[in-house]
């Protein structure tokens, strides 16, 4: 499907700033653990969809950010291609995550440590700014520094400093053979193993643990995931791929318990008093999974104090994400004023301030 | 305009109190070497050098210059080809080359710290004995540091792979111009609220001064092989990249390199590269012992379908090692074929490598300027250096009249005017081609969010709409583009 | 890069070289990171990129003061920026010019002139220089032990080898080294005498790199006349090559080429000896010398003038390692050790600071001897070093 509302939506932003309403932006409605912004109106971006551009060889897609992920992912898998960042759909049902839903909030998968976020791999954006301007920022090249790197600020924003119309990001090629392997090992060794495994010259693509097992995915060539599979050993996972795409969506088992779910970005090494049946392991150590009844406090404690953060991802009802850093409120602030001078967009959603 | 005497003398005496005599220069004689940067066409005295040693120095330094309303300009290593170091004639220089120590190698979390006068190879030199190495490598890795990488984005050779700057910063600290210390990132792949550190990667020293820099470090890769291929047609090369590309293949580095090039790089490290060549790639595919072989054998089957002549493969570490330093120092071997070079960094789409690169060689015969042409084709990055010759009068205008062309073709075929660079003080006309002046206020705006008086580095990166609308002016009246065939911005 | 030389200068023939070797710099910095000085100071008018700006100016007539002059003597000569450069410019040539010129426009202060003149009367002459040291190792015991260390010892000269044999070759003694390091050549001479060739020893005093560093041009050109005129009549006779076993001295042969180039007499016999002149290892490098060493762990300290000057890098590690050394790797290995000719005298505190450096990346890799090949730097690392240090040659005959 092919829709270009990007008219239609400047005129909305521009209506929007005449009756001084603010707006919410949705997309696929995808991410409903997330609270949404309470705003006057809503701008509606899952009609303005459809791929712009696609050459393989160039190793990019743009497309409007209405579009559906998964619409992306499947024209990239038919050229044997792929979003390298694995980002998160937690699509349900009609609900479908898009393109722009995926880059304003940011989430990348598994494969992160070894090939890059989503932010990493953003190259462009076109967007509407809160006077209700069509800007162009960055490209559709891999290199670009002319002007400040608008487009990566844009990713994780959460949609407070504009609405994405259009959004160009790089692929890579898809890995010839995947598999993975298991090893038992207790959590409290995990962090230290993963760390040798990636001083092997492996061809990693992810390193977790949970329930305990870590894991061990490989991908590359035959070649070299055969002689690498050779060289650690371990017991080769079965039906692997949709393992971990139940990682991935948190539809494994280990997410369905009815507990708050945190998530904690710690350095990769931290160690971290946390039960082993409560966590799931993620990024080769720097992303702790962590489903616990304790308080917030103490959770951010633990984290801040191994040099990382952590922040409620799902709770019973909608939360509200990452807030900005105490020391850097100021400047989050100015960026916000400098996109969005009447605070029209998303209202809330940075950490529950603006 | 310059420094009032009355700020004049406060600047200094309150500087003094901070600064130790070697570290605050002031009189001509000293300054004079200070008046460019890696971009010797562009010239200018800054009023005043300061070269602290601490963080603490540099945080005094700013508070004073914020007071007084004095600009400050921060510079590394000094070794940028876009101007972005030039001195403010009415300014602070503030060279951060004293702060120049590792502060942490945490190979447990795969980071290390350091200040921002640390260089980029002297980095990687230190973390090797742990099997680890800082990916990021400009060809002037060997001189640049890593706070001015940080400034500019730096790509390098292997940037195909591995990724610019951005892609391996995780944390920063960085002082505004108010002296106020901020600590953005840390040792963790990501961090909360707005992303900052990737909006100061690249910001060409417009928002901060940054003096702490958490870089990833990752594990040396078991094995690294090179190859150079040869074509007799620069097209035929053009096209190899893509083909490489197409294939599904990301090989570490592909650079390439035309007969000028290789003509100045040779002269420099004899590397004995195929003399008939018209153009060469080198092509570098790293990763597993057993892996590395089979990819080379795959990417030396594309090279020679798509017309390479001769497909030399490097015999051992040391000759790799040569063929890397012959291509990383070439740029200034270009010096051993003409007294200056003016340095362009477009960065365009890979299919359209044969047909700009045809373009530019009638563009240099047009202006009757030499330019010879290295770079990074993986990514698209053209450098192509136009020889000049600064004491003939007019050459100077010449190419950068033939530089904006080619900056324009560029823009014209879906590219940028600058993919590593930066835009520094030389390509601010190029910012008025390639964006909008709705554009150019965002930026001005996010530039305001952090320096609202406009004292870090001005007059650069982002030109004034004045600016933009003047030479729009200019060119309306001129009536006549280089190439009017050409879409217009 | 543009140059704007008064048309008077650009008549001379250093006028013309400082114009051509300015514009082909292209201020790409890659010098400043081998640079040494710059490495400690962090200052761009310490690097050789700097400097170069500042003769520059000067030459095109900016006002300079002592200031710039400083800057310029912090130079250590050790040329590692004309390695690291891609654009080939020769540094040390603009910088002879440019020593020169200021040495005309800012007169030193009369300590400093006194302290050049001192050292160029006393270092080129052996017997004066070997005077001062007798007298000070007859003080030596009355003097503080941290100047003691500095005081070498007498050192044993060994046996010179009869010259027996048809493939000769002259050994330049030089100046300080027959006093300081008397073994070192006539290990040397031994060495060969074993494989075939005859060593000649050769005393002419100074090779003029004293007073070259000093700025001293006339006294240069005396003292490289003398060397040429004592070492001609072996020429004459036609002998193999002229062997300097101090890389210092070995550079300076390399350059009398240039450095007499416009002299009608000497030009020809000044080339003559360019040509002949060899460093030991470009010799012992093709003998066939047995490997006796079994894996004793030696750091080598490569002299700047081996490495920068002679191109000659890698090349004495080679022999140690054929010979049985284990040779260590040398972290920095390119950076000076400090000493440089009067360096160490003129410039204490840099020169310090770089030996405390060259020291602790010698140590790194815990050798149990540490070789270099050349006096200056021989003689200036043994004066901190705790562990022995000794010329390379020395080695060949231990055991």
């Amino acid at each position: 499907m092919n829709h270009d509302l990007s008219l239609s939506l400047q005129d909305q932003v521009k209506e929007a700033i005449a009756k001084k309403h603010t707006l919410a932006i949705v997309g696929g409605g995808s991410k409903s653990f997330l609270q949404s912004a309470k705003a006057d109106a809503e701008l509606n971006l899952s009609g303005h969809r459809g791929v712009l551009n696609y050459e393989p060889g160039e190793l990019f897609i743009s497309a409007r950010a209405g579009t559906p992920l998964a619409e992306i992912e499947t024209l990239l898998a038919d050229h044997r291609q792929m979003l390298a960042s694995e980002p998160q759909h937690f699509s349900q049902g009609e609900n479908l995550a898009t393109l722009g839903g995926a880059v304003a909030c940011g989430f990348s998968g598994s494969r992160r440590p070894f090939a890059g976020s989503l932010r990493d791999h953003v190259l462009g954006v076109n967007m509407l700014n809160g006077k209700g301007e069509r800007l162009q920022f960055g490209g559709q090249v891999m290199k670009n520094v002319a002007g400040f790197d608008v487009s990566r600020l844009m990713v994780g924003a959460r949609g407070t400093l504009g609405a994405l119309l259009e959004i160009s990001v790089k692929v890579m090629p898809k890995p010839e053979l995947e598999q993975t392997l298991l090893f038992e090992c207790p959590s409290v060794h995990a962090v230290k193993r993963m760390s040798g495994f990636v001083h092997r010259s492996l061809p990693l693509s992810a390193l977790a643990w949970l329930e305990g097992y870590l894991l061990v995915r490989l991908e590359g060539t035959e070649t070299a995931v055969s002689a690498a599979s050779a060289q650690i050993g371990g017991d080769v996972a079965e039906q692997s791929a949709n393992f971990w795409l139940s990682l991935r969506e948190q539809t494994h088992p280990f997410f369905r318990r009815h507990q708050p779910l945190w998530r904690l970005s710690v350095p990769p090494a931290a160690d971290l008093p946390i039960p082993e049946n409560e966590v799931f392991i993620d990024w080769q150590g720097g992303l702790r999974w962590w489903q616990t009844d304790r308080s917030a406090e103490y959770i951010q404690t633990m984290a801040s104090k191994a040099g990382g953060y952590a922040y409620l991802f799902r709770d019973a009802g909608p939360v509200i994400g990452d807030s900005p850093p105490t020391g850097l409120l100021t400047l989050h602030r100015s960026l916000k004023q400098s996109f969005d001078p009447d605070g029209l967009f998303n209202p809330g959603l940075m950490g529950g301030q603006f | 305009m310059s420094l009032s005497k009355t700020t004049c003398a406060a600047l200094m005496t309150r500087l003094g109190k901070v600064l130790s005599k070697h570290a605050l220069l002031h009189d001509e004689e000293a300054l004079r070497p200070y008046e460019c940067d890696g971009l010797s066409a562009y010239r200018q005295l800054p009023a005043v050098v300061c070269l602290p040693e601490t963080v603490e120095q540099v945080q005094a330094v700013l508070r004073i210059c914020d007071e007084l309303q004095v600009p400050v300009v921060p510079r590394g290593a000094g070794t940028g080809l876009s101007g972005g170091a030039l001195p403010d004639h009415a300014g602070v220089l503030l060279v951060l080359t004293k702060l120049n120590r590792i502060l942490e190698i945490d190979a447990p979390n795969f980071c290390a710290r350091v200040e921002p006068g640390v260089r980029n190879l002297a980095l990687s030199e230190a973390t090797r004995p742990l099997g680890l190495y800082y990916a990021p490598d400009p060809s002037s890795q060997i001189a640049c540091s890593i706070g001015g990488n940080v400034a500019e984005n730096s790509g390098g050779v292997h940037c195909l792979k591995y990724g610019l700057t951005v892609h391996n910063v995780l944390g920063l600290k960085m002082l505004t111009i108010e002296g106020e210390l901020l600590d953005i990132g840390g040792k963790t792949l990501d961090a909360p609220g707005y992303d900052v550190l990737a909006l100061l990667c690249g910001s060409e020293g417009l928002l901060g001064v940054i003096v702490e820099i958490t870089v990833r470090l990752l594990p040396c890769p078991e094995c690294a092989q090179v190859m150079v291929a040869a074509f007799d047609d620069v097209a035929k090369a053009g096209a190899a990249v893509g083909n490489v590309i197409a294939a599904g293949i990301i090989p570490a580095g592909l650079e390439m390199m035309d007969k000028l090039a290789i003509r100045a790089a040779e002269d420099f490290v004899h590397v004995g590269y195929p003399k008939h060549a018209a153009a060469i790639l080198l092509c570098e595919v790293d990763g597993a012992r057993v892996e590395v072989p089979e990819e080379l054998q795959r990417v030396r089957q594309i090279m020679l379908e798509s017309g390479a002549f001769e497909v030399r493969i490097a015999t051992d570490e040391a000759e790799r090692a040569l063929f890397w330093k012959s291509r990383k120092a070439t740029f200034p071997a270009v010096g051993r074929l003409s007294p200056d070079y003016y340095c362009m960094d477009g960065t365009i789409p890979r299919h359209r490598l044969a047909e700009v690169l045809t373009r530019i060689e009638a563009l240099s015969e047009q202006f009757g300027l030499p330019v010879a042409n290295v770079f990074h084709a993986g990514d698209g990055n053209l450098h192509p250096l136009i020889l000049y010759d600064a004491n003939r009068e007019g050459d100077l205008t010449k190419a950068e009249a033939l530089g904006a062309c080619i900056l324009r073709l560029c823009v014209a075929v879906g590219g940028t005017i600058t993919g590593e660079h930066g835009v520094g003080i030389e390509k601010l006309d190029g910012m008025c081609m390639q964006f909008k002046s709705s554009e150019l206020s965002q930026f001005l705006r996010v530039k305001a969010a952090f320096d609202p008086q406009g004292l870090l580095n001005p007059g650069k990166a982002v030109p004034t709409l004045h600016r933009c609308a003047e030479l729009g002016a200019m060119h309306v009246h001129r009536g006549q583009v280089p190439f009017p065939e050409l879409e217009r911005f | 890069m543009q140059t704007w030389l008064p048309a008077e200068f650009m008549q001379t023939s250093e006028g013309k070289a400082a114009d051509a070797i300015l514009r082909s710099c292209v201020h790409c910095g890659f010098c400043n990171a081998a640079c040494p000085t710059y490495t400690l100071l962090g200052n761009e008018l310490d690097g050789p990129r700097g400097r170069i700006y500042q003769i520059k100016g000067l030459l095109e007539g900016s006002p300079v003061t002592a200031q710039t002059q400083s800057h310029l003597d912090r130079c250590l000569t050790c040329r590692a920026c004309e390695t690291a450069c891609p654009s080939g410019v020769q540094y040390a040539k603009l910088l002879d010019i440019g020593r020169a010129e200021i040495a005309k426009r800012v007169p030193r202060s009369v300590p400093q002139r006194l302290l050049r003149r001192a050292l160029r009367w006393i270092i080129p002459s052996t017997r004066r220089f070997g005077l001062m040291l007798m007298l000070a190792r007859a003080l030596r015991p009355l003097l503080p032990s941290a100047v003691q260390r500095y005081i070498p010892l007498a050192k044993p000269s060994g046996v010179w080898p009869q010259v027996r044999h048809s493939r000769r070759m002259l050994i330049l003694a030089g100046c300080v080294q027959p006093v300081l390091e008397p073994g070192i050549d006539s290990s040397l001479a031994r060495l060969l005498d074993r494989h075939g060739i005859s060593a000649v020893p050769v005393y002419a005093g100074c090779c003029g790199a004293v007073s070259h560093h000093l700025t001293a041009a006339e006294q240069t050109h005396a003292h490289i006349k003398t060397t040429i005129d004592a070492l001609w009549p072996s020429i004459e006779s036609g002998i193999e090559a002229i062997i300097t076993t101090a890389g210092g001295c070995g550079a300076m042969l390399r350059d009398y080429r240039h450095i007499l180039r416009e002299d009608a007499e000497y030009s020809a016999k000044a080339a003559r000896v360019t040509e002949l002149c060899r460093d030991p290892v470009q010799i012992i490098e093709a003998l066939p010398i047995d490997a006796a060493a079994k894996g004793r762990r030696v750091a080598f300290q490569a002299p700047c003038s081996l490495v920068n000057a002679l191109k000659l890098e890698g090349r004495v590690e080679a022999v140690l390692q054929r010979v049985g050394f284990d040779v260590l790797p040398v972290q920095e290995s390119a950076l000076c050790c400090g000493s440089a000719g009067t360096y160490s005298i003129l410039q204490a505190g840099l020169a310090n600071e770089l030996r405390e450096r060259k020291l602790k990346n010698l140590y790194l890799a815990e050798p149990e001897i540490i070789a270099t090949a050349n006096i200056g730097c021989l003689t200036h690392l043994n004066a901190a070093s705790q562990i022995p240090v000794a010329h390379w040659l020395s080695l060949l005959e231990m055991d």
